[in-house]
């Protein structure tokens, strides 16, 4: 049963978000446009490594997802597997440590040495471990933050550049409300009111984060909606809902898939803030916030407790990093002049 | 200009140029450098309850009675501001008390001609008054209500009136005998008023500055942030989340160096003070660090004069045995086991259907908990594991007692199944879940949450943790939304064992008191009331010992550790006393700090180290050639 | 001019309105009136002591009573003191302005002259693999959190090699010490960020015809670029640097909070740590207020650079 409800409050609508994401990219992908700016992603060299280092992300949060029954009631995540049983030690110890200290001094390792990768931290838990975890815990916030604001963004965008008048002043007033909140101040509150949790996260990061989108798609809607073929289909008597989803749509899906990858990555950095503030992830949850901001007393330490701090620092920078780059191949390829 | 300023920059010492400051006998004028962790919330000492603010305000204000400096097992009381101490009348409900004569104020321009006037019995009578009234917002008032007579009768007076008239509105239970005597009279036999007396709380303060002080034209705010006392020094300047600045008083009397109780090990460096005349420092600069790491190095660096070493920095500057490692030995520091007074626990609701009405539950959740190891990890093994509520330093305490549920995850395991959970899962195969409700801004103390979870579920229990700020974690005490509490303690007020057994009596249910163990138990009722009026003896001994017995039986908290932490001290400014209930880098008037020391070795530690900076040089240099080659190559290039 | 003026100052009168009640409400529902008591009093306040003080300080009034007392407030400038420490909050902001600018002021220009040098030189050479080179760099920098620059600074500059205090502040030119590595950090952790936008800018200007124009009269293309191109881009870049201004005075939250630097920055982040109410709805309203006042700016600015902008 806890299995179930687990699948149903959190993996199912993740699986059901990436879902909705494929089906409307295909549909997109349809468009002269989008085969167009796939020739030229393709020849995008920077571009292509980026996208696989995104997938290699991806598949080992989903990895971690997904959980199977181990027995007794006990689910274990595919990554467990995977990385076997490692041990916990009881508190620190250092990549490749072979001798464990007892009371008050080292020994050799009875079991057998180096079997810590990157160490382990506070809570003798091992880094490598924990950071590989740490995967699922930003994809999930990225990836439920992403299927808040963008279906809200984009919505907002286009109504108030298609229905312009008060649409427009009515949505215009709500993101300028927003947006002259400090926002790190806005998020606090908000995850004040929800509490902690990977959902308020997102949440909290959703709410505050649709307002560039929206700016964005509403100017891109304005500018199409002058164009020849809206004025024909209106001409024609089509109906909103058949211009919006049939034409509208189609023709800002690139600024959203560009937006989508490039705002991932802002989530991702935003939650290591969080972390300091005290309103992060939930307690025992793997996350790269958290080990970056117990890295921050550690390094005051001798022997210098760098590996948790380094291990959390390099993971996501190598995912932040990879999916600015594919944003920027992404714009190249819809927007060769502009790149 | 960038090298001028490199150079005015390339420095790490955080501390102005000393000023050419001397005292009025031309010797040099001694500063001691002193870190804080937060900003203190007021200066007035009737309002002020948290530890910082005290830290601060406790240089400012003498108290009437203070703790011997060095007697600290257990604390003994002392006269400060009283001529003697206080005698007793045979029913033990009510005191006299005589000033010393002759104390003064600090001088200031709220007197007459700016000199500071006598200290005198009615100024007693006027901070009670004070503490009575709703202006003032005591947080200390409800702990004399109970005990003094008259405080809450002014109390209801005044909330009627709106508004306390300090010439009509008296505290009946404070007489006025004469210029120099008074009287407290209580209204039940409560032997722990006199340590409420060496609390700044019931420190008096001059009704002129009061009354000057109005928070009006540029005038500060009594109530916030000015200070008039009687104590060694005075504040002269107070930078919010920067610095506090305490500069000594001139021709202070009132106390004396002590001259008995010094401890072995430092007799033959404190036999030479006794007597000396107080204080030895003439400023003291507190610095306000939110941060570990700027106060973990500032220490290394020797600019700051003394640190609590908590847990992060411990491995820096101790090594596995628990001694100074020998870079530091070496700089010729010294470090001192300091045990704070307080117990922290893991606190079950007996009013929860789940948890408080199954014994065997608590019990198997006492036997998993390990908290050795986690002294080890969170205080690097200093701190000590608790046995008992009482910590160290408290009548009462008894070293030799086991701890009643030692680390056992088997016995804890059969406890569960005794409880009703084999295996942790109830008779219908549901597993049985638990909520831990704790502190948790930081991801230190997330950890330690993650810690006690751990420790749970190794029993086969589902365990989840609720972190909460530190004022909703008080909110939730208080209502008993909870089922476990972790991350909570108690720090004593005075060193009497009612502080800490008082959680538990019944009448103390919150939201009434403290009791938010909602602990209710007829047996532990009597004994508490008896032990209360009990002087110190094998009689009291033996009460507290079945106190103790009932709350082991019954279990409605498990002891985890009392904090403790080493302080590592300057070669330049050895400790002069070791007492607790000063806080841990308190007791300002009887530091001593070598100065001439202190500036040769901050020299001698502090040497930058420059090739990095030759090589960003470089680099920069060649940045620049790059630069001006790419942009002469693209001048002839077409745009 | 005026009239557009004074509309746009209208216009910001609802946005305010809206900010204040949005936040009010967010904060009025985390933090009950005991959760303000207890933060007031302190833990071991008793409950009588703190319903006195949910009484005389009008929390158990309705709330829209308390909304309408709490916008005549604001409108006033006259800010609640904070429940922590006290201080009331104008004195605490103009004590924190000081502060907060000697950091962030040296940095903004810092990182803005850094941006600019690295985008214009990125334009010379571009498309070149210099050019690709400053761009992947660019895009690293962005992708590491300010969190890890200011852990490495200050154990490795300022504890390993000991150039600088690790923490403090002074006012005066003996302050400087104090502010180098806080402003290189500053200016650094945003130099990624603004070089690559400046870029874009920059090469979106490069395309425009007048600059063409400008080569076939046979000018040589530093002056083009130093000259034509650098003016007109600038343009663009008032708009996205001016809407940063209120953000060198409301400071930078973690900078400030390791530095040990009493600027608002850190006022804002003891005010969140401590869920100390006063202190971050003062922070939110003024944060709203000084961004409105750089989006009014900005257009101001615009239209002076651009003739061909007119504000009606």
């Amino acid at each position: 049963m806890d299995y179930l409800s687990h699948w149903l409050t959190q993996d199912l609508l993740l699986v059901l978000g990436l879902g909705g994401v494929a089906t409307m990219l295909t549909r997109a992908a349809r468009s002269e446009r989008w085969s167009r700016a796939w020739t030229r992603f393709r020849g995008d060299r920077t571009g292509i490594i980026a996208l696989c280092v995104v997938c290699l992300y991806l598949f080992i949060g989903a990895l971690e997802t997904f959980r199977v029954p181990v027995g007794g009631g006990d689910t274990k995540s595919l990554l467990d597997f995977v990385v076997g049983n490692i041990p916990d030690e009881r508190s620190y110890s250092a990549p490749f440590a072979n001798q464990v200290l007892t009371d008050t001094k080292a020994q050799p390792d009875p079991l057998n040495s180096s079997r810590h990768l990157l160490g382990t931290n506070q809570l003798g838990k091992d880094v490598f471990v924990q950071t590989l975890k740490a995967c699922r815990t930003a994809l999930i916030i990225g990836g439920f933050t992403s299927a808040i604001y963008i279906p809200l963004g984009a919505l907002f965008g286009i109504l108030a550049g298609y229905f312009r008048r008060w649409v427009d002043d009515l949505i215009q007033y709500v993101y300028s409300t927003l947006a002259s909140i400090p926002e790190i101040l806005l998020l606090v509150s908000i995850l004040f009111v929800l509490g902690q949790g990977l959902g308020s996260i997102s949440i909290a990061l959703g709410v505050t984060g649709w307002v560039g989108l929206c700016r964005l798609i509403r100017g891109e809607t304005m500018r199409q909606s002058e164009r020849s073929y809206i004025t024909a289909a209106r001409a024609l008597g089509q109906s909103h809902w058949n211009i919006i989803t049939r034409h509208l749509l189609p023709n800002v899906m690139h600024l959203v898939l560009i937006n989508f990858v490039l705002g991932f990555s802002g989530i991702v950095l935003t939650e290591a803030i969080l972390s300091y503030l005290g309103v992060g992830c939930p307690v025992g949850t793997a996350s790269w916030g958290v080990m970056i901001d117990s890295g921050r007393s550690e390094l005051s330490r001798d022997p210098v407790v760098w590996w948790n701090l380094t291990a959390a620092t390099t993971a996501l920078f190598g995912l932040v990093l990879s999916l600015n780059l594919l944003g920027d191949s992404l714009r190249k390829a819809f927007d060769p002049k502009r790149g | 200009m960038a090298a001028a300023v490199w150079l005015a920059a390339c420095d790490n010492n955080p501390h102005p140029p000393a000023l050419q400051k001397t005292r009025p006998d031309g010797t040099p004028w001694v500063v001691r450098y002193q870190a804080i962790r937060e900003d203190p919330r007021s200066f007035d000492p009737q309002y002020t309850y948290d530890q910082i603010s005290r830290k601060v305000v406790e240089g400012v204000y003498d108290t009437l009675l203070e703790y011997h400096p060095m007697k600290t097992d257990p604390y003994e009381l002392q006269p400060c501001m009283l001529a003697e101490m206080p005698v007793k009348a045979a029913d033990g409900l009510s005191y006299e008390f005589r000033l010393k004569e002759g104390i003064k104020f600090h001088d200031d321009p709220c007197f007459p001609g700016g000199k500071g006037r006598e200290l005198v019995a009615e100024d007693i009578q006027y901070v009670f008054q004070r503490i009575a009234d709703p202006a003032v917002e005591s947080p200390f008032q409800s702990t004399f209500e109970e005990c003094l007579a008259g405080m809450a009768e002014t109390h209801k007076a005044a909330k009627e009136s709106k508004k306390l008239d300090y010439a009509t509105q008296r505290v009946s239970g404070v007489e006025i005998i004469d210029r120099y005597r008074f009287r407290l009279r209580l209204t039940k036999q409560y032997p722990q008023i006199l340590y409420w007396l060496a609390y700044q709380c019931t420190s008096p303060v001059a009704r002129e500055a009061v009354a000057y002080y109005d928070g009006k034209n540029g005038r500060e705010d009594f109530h916030k942030f000015a200070s008039v006392g009687t104590g060694p020094y005075r504040i002269v300047s107070y930078v919010p989340r920067s610095l506090v600045v305490l500069e000594r008083v001139p021709n202070y009397t009132t106390t004396v160096f002590p001259s008995d109780g010094f401890p072995a090990d430092k007799a033959e460096r404190l036999k030479p003070m006794a007597g000396k005349a107080l204080p030895f420092i003439d400023e003291i600069q507190l610095s306000i660090h939110h941060e570990n790491i700027p106060r973990f190095v500032l220490l290394r660096q020797g600019y700051l004069d003394l640190m609590g070493v908590d847990k992060d920095s411990f491995n820096a500057m101790v090594s596995p045995m628990r001694t100074l490692s020998p870079e530091f030995q070496n700089r010729g520091m010294i470090l001192e086991p300091a045990f704070e007074i307080s117990t922290f626990w893991i606190s079950f609701n007996m009013d929860d259907p789940v948890i408080g009405k199954n014994l065997k539950l608590r019990q198997a959740l006492a036997y998993a908990t390990d908290s050795k190891r986690y002294a080890e990890i969170f205080y690097a093994g200093v701190a000590p594991v608790a046995t008992q509520l009482l910590p160290s330093g408290i009548f009462g305490h008894d070293r030799e007692r086991p701890r009643r549920y030692p680390f056992d995850l088997e016995k804890g395991k059969q406890m569960l199944a005794e409880a009703g959970y084999p295996g942790g899962r109830d008779k219908d195969g549901k597993q049985l879940e638990l909520t831990l409700t704790g502190q948790g801004a930081g991801s230190e103390e997330r950890q330690r949450m993650e810690f006690d979870q751990n420790c749970f579920e190794q029993l086969g229990i589902k365990v989840k943790a609720n972190p909460v700020t530190f004022a909703r974690l008080q909110d939730i005490e208080d209502r008993g939304d909870f089922q476990i509490c972790t991350t909570t303690g108690w720090g004593a007020d005075y060193p009497d064992p009612e502080n800490y057994f008082m959680l538990f009596y019944s009448k103390n249910v919150s939201p009434v008191g403290k009791n938010y163990f909602r602990f209710r138990h007829a047996e532990y009722d009597r004994l508490f009331e008896k032990m209360v009026v009990t002087e110190n003896g094998p009689e009291r001994l033996e009460m507290t010992r079945n106190l103790q017995q009932i709350l082991d039986d019954e279990c409605p908290m498990i002891p985890t550790f009392h904090k403790a932490q080493y302080l590592s001290v300057q070669p330049w400014a050895p400790l002069t006393h070791n007492n607790l209930m000063y806080e841990v880098d308190g007791g300002h008037k009887y530091l001593v700090t070598d100065t001439v020391m202190r500036e040769r070795l901050q020299r001698e530690w502090n040497h930058p180290v420059l090739w990095p900076l030759f090589v960003l040089g470089g680099c920069i240099v060649a940045g620049v050639g790059a630069f001006i080659r790419g942009v002469r190559r693209s001048k002839n290039q077409t745009v | 001019m005026l009239n557009y003026l004074i509309r746009r100052l209208l216009y910001a009168v609802p946005i305010l309105l809206g900010v204040i009640f949005l936040t009010f409400l967010l904060f009025r529902v985390v933090n009950t009136p005991e959760h303000a008591a207890i933060n007031a009093l302190g833990p071991k306040s008793s409950v009588a002591a703190r319903e006195e003080w949910i009484e005389n300080n009008g929390r158990n009034l309705p709330l829209y009573r308390q909304l309408a007392t709490h916008v005549k407030q604001l409108g006033t400038f006259d800010f609640q003191p904070s429940t922590v420490t006290k201080r009331p909050m104008g004195e605490t902001f103009l004590a924190g302005v000081g502060p907060s600018l000697c950091v962030t002021l040296p940095g903004f220009i810092l990182g803005l002259w850094l941006a600019l040098v690295f985008s214009l030189y990125q334009v010379f050479v571009r498309h070149s693999a210099a050019d690709r080179t400053i761009t992947l760099f660019c895009v690293a920098m962005m992708s590491v959190p300010t969190m890890v620059y200011i852990i490495f600074g200050q154990a490795v500059v300022a504890l390993g090699l000991g150039w600088f205090p690790v923490s403090g502040f002074h006012s005066g030119l003996d302050g400087v010490r104090f502010l180098v590595l806080p402003v290189c950090i500053m200016a650094i952790a945003g130099l990624g960020y603004d070089a690559r936008m400046f870029r874009a800018v920059f090469l979106e200007e490069i395309a425009q015809d007048y600059v063409r124009t400008a080569h076939a009269k046979g000018l040589p293309a530093t002056r083009v670029l130093g000259r034509h191109v650098l003016k007109n881009g600038l343009i663009a870049l008032i708009t996205l640097t001016v809407g940063q201004l209120p953000k060198l005075i409301m400071g930078t939250l973690l900078i400030e909070s390791f530095f040990g630097i009493p600027g608002i920055g850190n006022v804002m982040v003891l005010g969140i740590q401590t869920s100390d109410e006063p202190v971050v709805l003062a922070c939110v309203f003024l944060g709203s207020l000084f961004y409105l006042a750089a989006l009014i700016l900005t257009d101001f600015l615009y239209a002076a650079a651009d003739p061909r902008i007119r504000l009606s």
